[in-house]
């Protein structure tokens, strides 16, 4: 991997605060992938994602229960330490409980100049399309009250096309993955990231740069194929684990892998239109999905990527996601998938994570 | 054996316990009639519409806390975990889910248990937990199912696009309902049912409001009526319970009679109560104390407008779940404050709820707000609104004694 990205994804958020001291550009943190990041970049507002291990996640005590999902901890620890005290303002979109309350406890403490839960319809009908429209157009008019700036709809043409630009590349790179070049999924999970928390000029380059390589690049040899699943993921030695026993991890299904990258935003008169069609159209997470639409993207994916096995790496508390896993697990059973399911505390790589993931590997050894 | 049951004062308690028969075996003659019987979520269950329609309504969520407060809630969070659900999960979730896929088989329930669905209505809206146990619902039953969304807003955020959206997915809703039964709707019947809705918010309102009398003439312990507002909107069985009820307590408050003899201390209760151990609420008594108003109860504290049917529905949907849910913080911190004010709260009651995130979620800033705002003490104790083995009597006893020990102290000074 260039080094550069992961030096860039390691420094974003001290990058947000020299983009911002230097060109006044104001910066918002989202919260969530459902967020429709082109809209605030076509307002030239840097959209930064909340994320990161925060060290002192118990500094968090003083306004989240205990029980609520180590991400969400971890980001109001990091809110409280300061480190994102550079933040113009914070944007939400429902879908997950967690989250939803983490917003309003964040906006209620930390006090952003500017704030805003999007409500986005689960569904992906006509009349859902027209309301998530009527959604986008309320953030809009909230956005133009605030930065007294005019919505352009051509401003917000050349934003999607710029996004969609990182899209078609860390899609290139899935798909060169898929077809067993040499990529690595923590090198794939540096440019997810990037994505959700740089400034989208910088990254596209990275992106070309890596694929070009990549594609000149030898095949990487038979391995475990393996998909993960689970929401936050950002225990990056847990996947460098997967892949020393063996695994590689071909494809995900997480809050920022291939189901965020695997569409383009389509071609329509209406930019608005068009990304409400995006954002309804890409496989739905665990949050906003019915079953039928997990058992979907599941068996799609799976087939697609021709993949071994399933490592379920779930956070603890993570409402949605345990209680998709008894049917998925049925699903994957069906299909004589092996799985295993990882219950991350925000710890990293425990001791008994390790002893699950060598026993799974053994297992699909002696299998 | 100890008692878990709370002591109830009102004489209504005994027109509840009828109505609460009546509603299940209602579920159970409609089924052996051959009459469509439909499971709903709670929030978002357009009662109104079902009724109207002449289709049995039954919710689950509503059967938890009486599986709780039964004993076979137990039994259900069994079948729960052997299916592989996480004992992480809400305890509703796992009750509800272990219910409707092993426990509805076993013999001799309680009020004869539920009747299975003939649909299901499942809603992308609520909380996670429940949206997920209709997922698993819908996967079970093998039965059709009617899709909807709902927006997730903030009360105060609700715009024309929210009612609209809202409008939209109930007409579609009705054609389902007009296609898989054979039922016709008829918007008069549907208009009956949203007055009838109003009234009951309205004496709900009125109800909760004689609280603010000292003494006040009832206590959470008698949060069992809310059964009607649940299962009971869109009729009159409602409404003339409700009558009955605020005639009682009225007449209460007229005679200065209170739930206990020597009311000393007010105190507000946040979040669900322990379904299965309503008897802390008799606890406060040995400190003279009475719990006089609750986060809970505000939810059905709104008013419909029946000539537009649809559009009153569709708000109610909308509100029930942010009016108790962190969705809106400012607006439940609002409430709790005017409830703080009206109801002269000397202190509050936050139980810190492991299988509620949605409302135990900003519970921090709520103690905050109570004691630099109100000068109002709390203390927060850990529990769960459905499992007992989350809850530890103990700790309870101990934070509340620390609590009237201080509320009496700053009485005294």
């Amino acid at each position: 991997m260039d080094l550069k990205l992961t030096d860039l994804v390691h420094r974003h958020k001290e990058i947000a605060r020299e983009e911002k001291e230097k060109s006044g550009r104001l910066v918002f943190g989202t919260l969530c992938s459902y967020v429709p990041v082109e809209i605030l970049h076509a307002f030239d507002i840097l959209p930064v994602r909340l994320w990161g291990d925060g060290k002192n996640p118990e500094r968090a005590d003083a306004l989240l229960p205990t029980y609520i999902c180590p991400p969400a901890r971890n980001i109001m620890a990091m809110g409280l330490a300061g480190q994102y005290d550079f933040l113009d303002g914070v944007i939400h979109s429902y879908t997950c409980d967690a989250t939803c309350g983490l917003f309003n406890i964040w906006c209620r403490n930390l006090k952003p100049a500017f704030s805003f839960l999007l409500s986005p319809p689960y569904m992906n009908t006509d009349e859902a399309v027209a309301y998530c429209i009527a959604e986008f157009k309320a953030l809009i008019a909230a956005l133009e009250d605030y930065t007294r700036k005019r919505f352009s709809a051509e401003r917000l043409r050349k934003s999607i096309n710029l996004y969609d630009a990182a899209r078609e590349c860390i899609g290139a790179i899935y798909q060169a993955n898929r077809n067993g070049a040499a990529v690595r999924y923590l090198d794939l999970h540096q440019m997810n990231l990037a994505l959700q928390v740089l400034p989208i000029e910088r990254v596209v380059p990275c992106y070309d740069g890596y694929l070009s390589n990549v594609r000149i690049s030898l095949g990487k040899g038979a391995k475990r194929r393996i998909m993960i699943s689970g929401s936050v993921v950002s225990d990056l030695d847990i996947l460098a684990r997967i892949e020393e026993l063996g695994g590689d991890i071909v494809v995900d299904d997480t809050c920022l892998g291939y189901r965020l990258v695997q569409q383009r935003v389509p071609p329509r008169e209406d930019p608005l239109s068009a990304l409400a069609h995006y954002y309804l159209d890409r496989p739905p997470c665990s949050s906003r999905a019915d079953f039928p639409a997990r058992k979907d993207y599941f068996l799609k994916t799976i087939s697609a990527f021709d993949v071994n096995a399933i490592i379920f790496m779930h956070q603890k508390f993570c409402e949605p996601h345990l209680a998709d896993h008894p049917f998925l697990k049925k699903v994957l059973a069906e299909k004589g998938i092996p799985q295993v399911q990882l219950e991350l505390e925000g710890e990293g790589l425990t001791g008994q994570i390790q002893t699950r993931l060598e026993g799974f590997f053994e297992m699909l050894e002696a299998g | 054996m100890e008692e878990k049951k709370t002591r109830k004062r009102l004489q209504a308690n005994t027109a509840l316990r009828q109505i609460i028969t009546d509603f299940y075996a209602e579920g159970h003659r409609a089924k052996a009639e051959g009459r469509p019987v439909i499971w709903i979520p709670p929030m978002n269950g357009l009662i109104e519409l079902f009724y109207a329609m002449g289709i049995t309504p039954v919710f689950p969520e509503n059967w938890a806390p009486l599986c709780a407060a039964i004993g076979t809630n137990r039994k259900n969070f069994e079948y729960a975990a052997k299916r592989g659900f996480s004992g992480d999960l809400c305890g509703y979730f796992r009750n509800n889910v272990g219910y409707a896929l092993d426990g509805i088989n076993e013999e001799n329930q309680p009020l004869n248990g539920l009747p299975a669905p003939d649909f299901l209505i499942s809603f992308g809206a609520g909380c996670i937990p429940t949206m997920k146990a209709f997922q698993v619902m819908c996967d079970h039953f093998k039965v059709p199912v009617f899709r909807a969304d709902l927006p997730q807003v903030a009360m105060e955020k609700i715009e024309k696009r929210h009612i609209a959206y809202g409008v939209a997915q109930i007409k579609r809703l009705i054609r389902f309902l007009e296609d898989e039964t054979g039922l016709k709707f008829d918007i008069d019947k549907l208009r009956q049912a949203v007055i009838h809705t109003n009234e009951a918010c309205r004496l709900w309102d009125e109800i909760m409001a004689t609280r603010k009398a000292v003494p006040s003439p009832f206590s959470a312990a008698e949060i069992g009526i809310m059964f009607v507002m649940v299962t009971r909107h869109g009729t009159e069985i409602a409404v003339n319970f409700l009558k009955d009820v605020l005639r009682e307590v009225n007449e209460k408050v007229a005679r200065g009679e209170g739930v206990i003899p020597h009311e000393k201390i007010r105190l507000f209760w946040d979040n669900i109560p322990l379904w299965y151990n309503m008897q802390l609420f008799n606890y406060f008594e040995k400190w003279d104390a009475v719990v006089v108003a609750e986060t809970y109860t505000s939810a059905w504290s709104l008013r419909l407008n029946p000539d537009e049917p649809l559009e009153s529905i569709a708000y109610k949907s909308l509100v029930s779940y942010p009016l108790v849910s962190c969705v809106s913080l400012n607006k439940r911190i609002e409430l709790i404050t005017r409830a703080v004010r009206d109801y002269k709260i000397d202190g509050a009651i936050l139980h810190s709820n492991r299988s509620c995130r949605p409302i135990s979620m900003g519970q921090m800033d709520i103690g905050r707000v109570l004691a630099e705002e109100l000068s109002v003490p709390s203390v927060m104790f850990d529990g769960d609104h459905m499992d007992g083995d989350k809850f530890s009597m103990a700790q309870f006893q101990t934070r509340v004694d620390a609590l009237m020990e201080m509320i009496l102290e700053k009485k005294r000074a």
